[in-house]
């Protein structure tokens, strides 16, 4: 079966989203921090009249890549994807934003992969020789 | 209890928070603060109000925000009796017909209940405390 996905670089990595249903894509920006959340929470952003939590993906997987390249500002080059998943809204943190795919589904059950936590991806897809990470957003969001 | 539509706003390490004004008895400076070995070292002590002695809460250690204990002492009716709440200041009073937004699931604890929700105010988001919520 092939799926629409969105395809992005996280520490060096190429991860994927589904594409179900319309998403955004943002600059990076700041957000608001909510003392005493989860360590992967970075804060909330209102966008369209609609809070979104934002989640440092990269904490989340347990990557130990380079931080978030951070700018005098303390602005980074980072992108925000606005996603939902079971109608709750919420955003993640990447790299870049590398291109919308047409992918099969993943068949491949996960193996392990150093340096990321396995139990928040899906699948993996190969593209072009490249190893793609399909996430598992349901365990991501419900696995406290 | 109705907490109604206006709410205290007060910073903590730039930041700013919601209180409801229901919870409000009175904003005041800190003064005889003394230390009480039966508190926790979240709290800086107990102080005198209405003849009774009260702990006062350093909230920004609570939250594990960096800096000293804030220098206005906020009076607040807890579920759990009257307590003091240690702010860096009180911002202004914001008359509102929002209703908070609960906060997103996925973002903390379920079974910590500092927050009642989320307010917006002046392109910025507001947490609003629950004043039920912050005794452990």
């Amino acid at each position: 079966m092939i799926n629409s996905y969105l395809v992005f670089l996280l520490s060096g990595r190429l991860f994927g989203v589904k594409l179900l249903g319309a998403i955004e894509i943002l600059p990076w920006r700041r957000s608001r921090p909510v003392p005493l959340s989860y360590s992967f929470v970075e804060g909330l952003i209102d966008y369209r009249g609609v809070i979104y939590p934002l989640f440092n993906l990269g904490r989340r997987l347990g990557m130990s890549g380079p931080g978030p390249v951070a700018f005098p500002a303390g602005e980074t080059t980072q992108s925000i994807i606005l996603l939902e998943e079971n109608k709750a809204p919420f955003g993640i943190i990447v790299d870049s934003v590398v291109k919308m795919a047409k992918l099969e589904a993943p068949s491949a059950v996960p193996k392990k992969i150093q340096g990321v936590e396995m139990n928040y991806i899906q699948g993996i897809v190969y593209e072009d020789d490249q190893e793609i990470l399909i996430l598992d957003f349901e365990r991501l969001l419900h696995a406290g | 209890m109705d907490e109604g539509t206006r709410f205290l706003l007060l910073s903590l390490d730039g930041e700013n928070y919601a209180l409801p004004i229901a919870r409000l008895l009175e904003i005041t400076t800190p003064r005889d603060i003394r230390k009480d070995p039966d508190l926790t070292g979240l709290f800086e002590g107990k102080f005198e109000f209405r003849g009774k002695r009260i702990p006062a809460l350093d909230i920004k250690k609570l939250f594990k925000l960096p800096g000293a204990a804030g220098t206005t002492l906020l009076v607040v009716k807890s579920g759990k009796g009257t307590l003091g709440v240690l702010v860096d200041a009180v911002t202004e009073i914001l008359d509102t017909d929002q209703r908070p937004v609960p906060m997103p699931t996925g973002v903390i604890n379920p079974s910590l209940q500092y927050y009642s929700g989320i307010l917006r105010h002046k392109e910025n988001l507001v947490l609003v405390l629950n004043g039920d919520g912050l005794l452990p």
